[in-house]
């Protein structure tokens, strides 16, 4: 029983959630830095039903899945009435970059945190998975730039055609319009939408639609995107929490998004559509003309970190790297040969 | 001549030489503070949205993040107060390392990219060459034949009597006849390109046999276009005018009126010389 407990080095205290206390500390059998989160007893009554609902989900899916842009749940153990999960050690996440006020994330930076964002997602919804609370704070990073989708506290199979949902996820300011109007089915799009959210504020670097109530929320949406009617969203009356609002017009995207290139607004009227099944799914994201326009996404060392994080030496590019810059060379001479 | 005015029309909306724009909103309000937000004004042709000035003005950054940043930006290169502003277009590598692409002046509000010594020496050969075409036509006029006599000039009769063996040329001559008011360089634009020429020579120097050659090329050149009269004429003039096109579609139709365009350009100039406004222009919105 103590065994597990004597594996893990506590080095440092990370942070407190709901649910949870994180510690940083050093796997002695490996030597790799790790994440220990040690989830709460919570209330007697809480603890009646058995272990806490959120960390048995994560224990539940991660432990089948594995993805580079996955969180990996590396061990699970229990000591007393407490269960502690071990997770890859993340230096800092996309939130703390995107209110870091020193940096300036390129075009090319949006694009690769895109990129990873969008591949973790679609292994997830391959796996017939739902995130359901993507948001900047959940979208980790550690020093090699590697981007990770963690946090699957409200992560849930998705498919079910009878299954019925809560719509209380996802934070609001992330939330779809649907979830908004009360929806108890839905599908990927969810996640898409929140993906969406989260690129417009990567661009932006303040929160997109930072709605104060859900109603406000729902509003702040219909004041960018135009209101939607029973043409362009068929059923929207039928959902359980449906309210007229008033009929705001549409805005153009590029006066909000000044400096973003026509195929990145083109992406970001994809994932931000009103009517869920217009919605691209990740797949469809991936193949859109943004990721394989110019420029290119940024290399992982080459992705901006936090002051207070001492970025890995990784300063010389790997032998790879160059073979690849002389490659390019080289065609570019030949394509002006003719 | 319509097909050919159309595809010069096209040529100019890819030139941006042929281009002014202005806001006259703001035209009032101008400062040195303002001007980088008047120049990025969404609708002003000459400002790309992708650069990293927009970048770092979408992300609410400070402006001093640009240094660091790699890529296109533009900077407030000169002011002269009231009037002149000169910004400029370049490609960053580094802190230290930029590649300027393009100079922008703004002249009492209106925008206008500056050419570069090419167009400018292209353009000035043309007029130059097409003046002097004007003017042999125009001695040709006078010129009479007879087989006993041989030739001899007539300046007394009437041009249109008088030129019965060579009507055919008589339509470029009323042309030419319409711009009167063409003006000469003056001293300040006179000493301004030499000056540039000599600079670059200095930058430049050139091996006396290139040079020559080169001379030659473009002698010939024109001379060929004396030669082929009207119709070589023409078609030259929209290929090698293209510059000035762009004027054209708004104000006038016809070539020598083009020509004429790149003189008001010029006076702006001089009028910059003197600080006063130029004259309001029509308002070209794109």
């Amino acid at each position: 029983m103590n065994e597990p407990t004597l594996r893990y080095e506590k080095i440092d205290f990370l942070g407190e959630g709901q649910f949870a206390t994180v510690y940083k500390a050093r796997d002695v059998k490996t030597d790799k830095i790790v994440a220990v989160k040690k989830i709460k007893i919570g209330s007697r009554l809480e603890a009646q039903d058995g272990i806490n609902r959120t960390a048995l989900r994560e224990i539940k899916l991660l432990q089948e899945l594995e993805h580079i842009n996955l969180i990996g749940l590396l061990d699970v153990f229990g000591q007393k009435s407490n269960v502690s999960l071990v997770f890859d050690f993340m230096d800092t996440d996309l939130e703390i970059i995107v209110k870091d006020s020193n940096i300036v994330l390129t075009p090319a930076n949006v694009k690769a945190y895109m990129i990873m964002t969008l591949k973790g997602l679609e292994y997830l919804h391959q796996n017939w998975i739902l995130h359901r609370d993507l948001k900047p704070n959940n979208l980790l990073i550690n020093r090699e730039g590697i981007l990770k989708i963690g946090d699957f506290g409200l992560a849930k199979a998705f498919g079910s055609p009878t299954r019925i949902n809560t719509h209380q996820v996802v934070t609001r300011w992330y939330r779809s319009p649907e979830l908004l109007f009360g929806a108890r089915q839905y599908g990927t799009g969810v996640d898409m939408w929140a993906v969406g959210c989260i690129l417009a504020e990567l661009l932006l670097r303040v929160p997109f639609l930072p709605g104060e109530s859900d109603l406000d929320q729902l509003s702040r949406i219909f004041q960018v995107f135009g209101t939607p009617t029973e043409e362009n969203w068929p059923g929207m009356k039928g959902l359980t929490d449906y309210v007229q609002f008033k009929l705001f017009p549409p805005q153009q995207l590029r006066h909000i998004f000044s400096a973003a290139s026509d195929d990145l607004l083109q992406l970001l009227e994809s994932l931000l559509a009103l009517y869920p099944p217009n919605r691209c799914d990740c797949t469809q994201a991936l193949q859109m003309p943004y990721f394989s326009n110019k420029p290119a996404p940024s290399v992982g060392s080459k992705l901006p970190m936090p002051s207070n994080i001492s970025k890995i030496e990784t300063e010389k590019p790997s032998l790879k790297r160059k073979l690849l810059d002389n490659i390019d060379g080289g065609s570019l001479a030949k394509r002006l040969q003719f | 001549m319509l097909p050919g005015r159309i595809g010069g029309m096209h040529l100019a909306n890819e030139n941006p030489l042929g281009l002014s724009w202005h806001d006259s909103a703001w035209i009032p309000l101008l400062s040195p503070s303002n001007i980088m937000d008047y120049f990025s004004e969404k609708s002003n042709p000459f400002f790309d949205r992708t650069c990293n000035n927009e970048v770092v003005k979408m992300q609410r950054l400070s402006m001093d993040q640009l240094q660091n940043m790699t890529g296109l930006e533009y900077i407030l290169l000169h002011v002269q107060d009231p009037i002149l502003y000169v910004i400029r277009k370049q490609q960053r590598h580094s802190p230290n390392h930029v590649i300027p692409l393009a100079d922008y002046y703004i002249i009492a509000g209106i925008v206008y990219q500056a050419p570069d010594l090419a167009s400018v020496l292209n353009s000035r050969l043309l007029s130059a060459v097409h003046h002097l075409q004007c003017s042999f036509e125009e001695t040709m006029m006078y010129s009479k034949y007879h087989p006993s006599k041989g030739y001899w000039w007539d300046f007394k009769t009437n041009k249109t009597v008088g030129a019965s063996p060579f009507n055919t040329s008589q339509p470029a001559i009323k042309e030419t006849s319409n711009t009167p008011k063409e003006e000469p360089s003056t001293l300040f634009q006179r000493q301004r390109v030499d000056m540039l020429l000599a600079e670059l020579v200095r930058q430049f120097p050139l091996p006396v046999t290139p040079a020559t050659s080169s001379q030659t090329n473009g002698v010939t050149v024109k001379t060929e276009n004396t030669n082929d009269k009207d119709k070589a004429l023409e078609n030259n003039g929209v290929n090698n005018i293209t510059i000035k096109q762009e004027p054209v579609d708004t104000i006038s139709s016809d070539m020598t009126n083009g020509s004429m365009q790149g003189h008001v350009e010029i006076k702006t100039e001089i009028k910059q010389e003197n600080m006063k406004p130029p004259p309001e222009k029509k308002p070209r919105n794109l």
